[in-house]
């Protein structure tokens, strides 16, 4: 199908009013009223709360409320309903926080912060998930078991065993045994923050008539955190209302109820007003949520040739002190520890585990950074201990058409191989080029990676043709900054026949745009976007049908184009405008069209039994080549070049796609390279962004993005995702590089200067 | 303890009253409401926060609103001339240099210096210029061409 | 976010006022110059000041000029943008524009100012390793009056100087560089953007004209003691010797010998320790190349 806007680079749709200072994101919401909040967090990371007098604080001159968890004791989880409010018996990590107060200046309020006492019982705590996990290890969820929790995630009661999950297919033990090499390695990914340039923030006010809470925020997913404040609280959907602003990013940081439910809390007590809540640098970093940490061992039986016979892994993922989405993250994530690999015999062991630490949740990639790093890896290693390149073992074991995935899924592997082939050409693989000078060393290292997305998971959306041939689509995927709203538009301006700047995508409002699972998994582009196509079907089905009948014409003859009715017979053209106002006249109208994808019925994910909620509706494919050059004197390692392939099944639009690789790619270097928190009995010493380093422009490398399309055959003009794969092949690419150029292989993360000196001067010590 | 300043702010002069303790950048987004210039550490530490002070890059969380006083301040929102975007709001469109967009003013206004000062600022000059401001989305690549494209000299200095 | 607490403030528009406030404020009053380390700390509560007095309303605290006879004199609120693009010292002491270059970033260079930067003592000082090896001295002006102190006087500790109470720093003296010298500063930090240097070294070589013996070299260090501190064990290493590749090597090692670092959460004081010896080499031979060009 020929298309105007799909598949072109059109500018970002939200690019004028960002460049222009006009966008709105929350933390520039400003209401009639509004009280700002304070929270009061605690220095210990395990305690039992004895007392806690809030009566100076009250007495601040301004302030309207302090509330504490026992005021406002209700908890809430979207997986495991395990977290307060605010902490009722007692802090579970440092900086949880325990009391927030309102007053009619963010001064006041953090003055009575600082006057609201607390005397703890200080508890042993613990922070390595697994030493949590063994016997004797400080209980830090007493009643487990009694949380409500789905049935997915199965709790080990007693422990601090928050979701322990094992699976296999086929027989490892004959698997291994038919191996000529058994391969034995274990790895290390720590945790990161999202550190969106917006922290967390939210507005929130309460309408005690209506028991209606309306929430101002910028999370990735207005419906669910609706949905998890409404279970919480005891309210009807209809009574937590969201209105989604602009968002200052989200890289999954902004898939948890954060600053909103603080928010809450407050405006309970507000009479009214509404309150406002931003997070400082220093909150984000040690109390909203970072990536899970893992530590994971891999065991794989190798032929000779490089053929994979069997691979049992075993992940322990720390969960933190509360789960957010750990239990899925480690549930999905551990299904693809194996890689874009035939693998006749595997099994694995997942279990998230509870410590005295900030929570973990989703993050850009959703467990496949911590899967992939182990995987890729270890190909390297069986690649280098065999002698056979990198690039052939993966060719060698590449998911082909028709194979199956790990629970029988009929795999969809085009682009995958393509991935592979144009990274490893851009960068040259296999050339001769000069490895060093003076103490500078290059090599070369490439990763491949699979991510699916979360299935079945649904999106609804409504197109309303407005009676002058404007359009309004109306969708709860929020704009989280990766340009969702321009995808859509372009894809909506296709479906229907309008020019793109007739569209218009507001933000997101629980009251008036319908159900979307969220701007996570990589997934709006697919499933909204799958949903804006039936819908701009159906309007424009209305829109022809209409025309013919103000023009007398037949509607099977008529064409709708670039917002141009034109008749096929007579070549007469008319402008939808036009059509609309013969039809509507003076009194106006509406063409609405709804529009519902659920991949639930697709023939793609059939599986074998029960086990279909392990497969993907599409599955993203891609694959990163690096050179780096490393000073052998200081430990630097400079990324020079990143070649970046990813099977996006088709670019709605390039340039957006490009920017997801390229911004992936410098996430993965910071991560890589620099980031790195640094504890002290669970308490994050480098809270600010002074000593929380993230790559700057000086450190970004040349960087080559390449867009595969293999085209879906369910997917919107045969488009799949690109945010989150586009993150996890850039460490395990760096790691493979430095093997190259060193011969030193680091099987943790981060790999910072210190630790490549500290590895270096360990094999050729100073004379 | 209230201080009473005069500044110009995107030309337009306000004479407000103050506190010490108030900074440049509490002042512009909840005195005067211009909310285009972003807080992101407060601590000088990610850019977020750059407004022009003479024409001038400065992070605006580490100056006190008195020290505004009979400045030039140019914030994002008086970028836009008689309805016409400035070059560098156009590329930055153009090039796809904006992403969640919560670093862009603090971007433009610092290219902007620096073409100001320099219409032939080459690649290297403009990362330097930039390296204080952290862009999350890891927009660099496109933020970098979007400058190139605006400036005058394609060659690299 | 990150506020400020209220303050008594004072805007003092001379010298000698700004002293006497200081001097009634007993140690509570805290100068203000550029803003960009103290506000910090003054948001983070590390710091609480009762009375800030901002320096930045006094005549003639910021200038850079030249003081015949005796090098370049740059006042102490002069910004490091200033001092980076100072034609001046671009030809007198070309160093100054490198080494400033690496000093945090442009838009914060727009706001501090050399004397914040020497008063605040930072271990990690990104200046003070150049001022030291250029031979810097720092004007102070208290109620006893005025004084000069070398830039080895100057820091008494781990964010302390030898400032007597009420004692502001007024500006520093550059001598000039001597024909045939070369000098330059490098830093390491954890990316490469703007970062707290982990460790930083400055070399300077005065290069006899035509000879092989350095006249005069000097190594100055921060982020690797309690103070930035010159490394005169290693400097002596090269007077004592001519100055080849490997009295550098040498020379080098010796610097990370005579260092003092902690463990932190930056970095270890073994790795600090490692990339002095590298640095002090790699400036070294830099301002060694310089000198026997100029």
């Amino acid at each position: 199908m020929k298309t105007n806007y799909v598949g072109k680079s059109v500018p970002r749709v939200d690019a004028l009013e960002k460049v222009t200072g006009q966008a709105i994101y929350c933390v520039d919401v400003e209401l009639p009223g509004m009280l700002y909040g304070a929270v009061l967090r605690s220095p210990l990371a395990h305690a039992r709360i004895i007392e806690i007098d809030k009566s100076a604080a009250t007495r601040v001159p301004g302030v309207k409320a302090v509330v504490t968890g026992n005021d406002f004791p209700y908890t809430f989880g979207h997986m495991v309903k395990d977290q307060p409010f605010l902490a009722m018996d007692k802090v579970r990590y440092v900086n949880e926080p325990l009391a927030a107060v309102a007053a009619d200046t963010e001064a006041a309020a953090q003055e009575a912060v600082e006057k609201i006492q607390v005397k703890y019982e200080e508890l042993p705590a613990v922070f390595d998930p697994r030493k949590a996990a063994a016997t004797g290890a400080p209980i830090i969820h007493e009643n487990l078991e009694r949380y409500d929790h789905s049935s997915m995630y199965k709790i080990v009661p007693g422990t601090n065993v928050c979701t322990h999950m094992t699976y296999s297919r086929g027989d490892v033990d004959k698997g291994l045994s038919e191996a000529d090499e058994i391969f034995q390695n274990e790895f290390y990914i720590h945790p990161v923050a999202h550190t969106p340039m917006e922290t967390h923030a939210a507005v929130v006010q309460h309408d005690p008539s209506g028991r209606v809470f309306t929430v101002w925020s910028s999370t990735d997913a207005p419906y669910q955190r609706a949905k998890d404040l409404a279970n919480a609280l005891g309210l009807s959907f209809n009574q937590v209302h969201f209105l989604s602003t602009y968002s200052g990013g989200g890289f999954g940081g902004k898939g948890a109820i954060v600053a909103e439910g603080i928010g809450v809390a407050l405006a309970r007590f507000t009479k009214g007003r509404p309150v406002k809540v931003v997070f400082s640098r220093q909150e984000e970093l040690t109390a909203s949520q970072v990536r899970l940490e893992a530590f994971l061992k891999l065991k794989t039986g190798v032929k000779k040739d490089g053929t994979l016979t069997a691979r049992v892994a075993e992940i322990t993922w720390d969960n933190g002190a509360y789960s957010s989405k750990g239990p899925e993250v480690a549930r999905r994530g551990a299904m693809t520890i194996f890689g874009p690999y035939r693998t006749p015999h595997i099994r694995f062991v997942s279990q998230l585990v509870y410590t005295n630490k900030q929570p973990s949740g989703a993050y850009r990639g959703f467990g496949t950074n911590q899967v992939t790093w182990a995987c890729e890896a270890q190909m390297d290693i069986i690649a280098n201990k065999l002698g056979i390149n990198p690039v052939e073992i993966r060719l060698k074991n590449f998911y082909q058409d028709g194979d199956r995935y790990i629970n029988g899924q009929v795999m969809q592997a085009a682009g995958l191989r393509e991935t592979l082939e144009k990274a490893s050409q851009e960068i040259g693989w296999g050339e001769q080029y000069s490895r060093s000078t003076g103490a500078l060393v290059r090599g070369k290292g490439i990763a491949t990676t699979i991510k699916g997305t979360a299935t079945p998971t649904d999106s609804y959306c409504f197109i309303k043709v407005n009676f002058d041939g404007s359009i309004t689509v109306l969708t709860s995927s929020v704009e989280i900054g990766a340009g969702q709203k321009t995808v859509l538009a372009q894809i909506a301006a296709d479906s229907i026949g309008v020019p793109l700047d007739s569209i218009l995508i507001p933000n997101p409002d629980t009251h008036v745009t319908p159900f979307d699972f969220g701007v996570t998994s990589s997934r709006t582009t697919y499933h909204m976007g799958n949903a804006i196509r039936m819908a701009g079907q159906k309007v424009r089905k209305e829109i022809l049908e209409i025309a013919a009948d103000v023009l007398g014409a037949n509607p099977q003859r008529l064409l709708l184009c670039e917002g141009k009715i034109m008749d096929k017979d007579s070549e007469h053209e008319v402008s939808l405008k036009e059509i609309m106002t013969k039809k509507y006249g003076g009194k106006g109208g509406t063409i609405l069209g709804d529009g519902h994808y659920t991949p639930a019925r697709s023939s793609i994910i059939n599986a074998e039994h029960k086990i279909q909620w392990m497969g993907s509706i599409f599955w993203m494919w891609a694959t990163h080549a690096a050179e780096v050059e490393v000073d052998t004197e200081t430990g630097v390692v400079k990324v020079l070049r990143i070649a970046a392939a990813h099977d996006v099944g088709r670019a709605i639009n390039p340039m957006a796609c490009e920017q997801q690789i390229e911004g992936s790619v410098i996430m993965g270097i910071s991560n890589t390279l620099f980031e790195e928190f640094k504890m002290d009995r669970g308490r994050i010493m480098n809270d600010t962004f002074a000593d929380y380093k993230v790559a700057s422009m000086l450190d970004l490398p040349v960087i080559v993005p390449i867009i595969v399309e293999s085209h879906h055959s369910e997917g919107p003009f045969g488009a799949k995702g690109i945010g989150e794969p586009a993150l996890s092949p850039t460490a395990p690419a760096i790691a493979n590089a430095i093997f190259d150029a060193l011969g030193i292989r680091f099987n943790e993360l981060p790999i910072t200067r210190e630790k490549v000196l500290s590895a270096l001067r360990e094999r050729d010590p100073v004379q | 303890m209230k201080i009473s300043i005069d500044l110009t702010v995107n030309g337009e002069r306000h004479q407000v009253d103050t506190t010490p303790w108030i900074t440049l950048l509490e002042l512009l987004r909840e005195t005067l409401h211009l909310t285009g210039t972003k807080e992101g550490c407060g601590l000088g530490e990610c850019g977020s926060c750059i407004v022009l002070v003479d024409g001038r890059p400065v992070n605006s969380c580490l100056m006190l609103a008195v020290d505004a006083r009979g400045r030039q301040i140019t914030t994002i929102e008086g970028l836009v001339s008689n309805g016409d975007l400035h070059p560098l709001q156009q590329s930055f469109i153009e090039k796809g240099a904006v992403q969640c967009g919560f670093c862009t003013p603090a971007m433009i206004l610092s290219a902007k210096a620096l073409l100001d000062e320099n219409p032939d600022a080459g690649e290297e000059e403009i990362k330097q210029t930039l390296s204080g401001i952290i862009c999350r989305c890891g927009n660099y690549k496109k933020i970098i061409e979007a400058v190139r494209t605006a400036s005058d000299g394609k060659a690299d200095s | 976010m990150n506020r400020l607490k209220p303050f008594a403030y004072f805007e003092p528009t001379t010298l000698p006022e700004a002293i006497e406030i200081l001097a009634a404020k007993k140690g509570a009053a805290f100068p203000l110059a550029g803003g960009t380390d103290l506000l910090v700390r003054m948001k983070r509560g590390v710091i609480k000041p009762s009375t800030i007095v901002n320096l930045k309303r006094i005549e003639g605290l910021d200038q850079i000029k030249k003081e015949p006879g005796r090098g370049v004199r740059i006042g102490a609120l002069a910004t490091f943008s200033a001092i980076e693009d100072s034609h001046l010292l671009r030809l007198s002491h070309p160093v100054i524009a490198q080494a400033v270059s690496v000093l945090a970033c442009p838009s914060i260079r727009n706001l501090a100012t050399m004397g914040g930067n020497i008063g605040r003592a930072s271990p990690a000082s990104d200046a003070a390793p150049f001022l030291m090896i250029l031979g810097a001295t720092v004007s102070l002006k208290g109620p006893q009056g005025e004084r000069e102190l070398g830039m080895g006087e100057i820091f008494s500790g781990p964010g302390t100087t030898a400032s007597r109470p009420a004692e502001a720093i007024t500006s520093l003296l550059l001598p000039d560089m001597a024909s045939h010298s070369g000098a330059a500063y490098l830093k390491i930090g954890r990316r490469e953007g703007m970062d707290c240097a982990l460790a930083g070294v400055a070399a300077l070589v005065t290069f006899s004209g035509g000879k092989r013996e350095a006249e005069d070299t000097k190594i100055a260090l921060s982020a690797v003691a309690p103070v930035p501190m010159r490394a005169k064990k290693a400097e002596k290493t090269i007077l004592s010797g001519r100055l080849t590749e490997k009295c550098i090597r040498e020379a080098a090692k010796v610097a990370s010998e005579e260092i003092s670092p902690v463990s932190d959460m930056r970095a270890s004081a073994s790795y600090r320790r490692e990339v002095v010896r590298v640095l002090t080499y790699r400036a070294l031979m830099t301002a060694l190349q310089q000198a026997r060009e100029g």
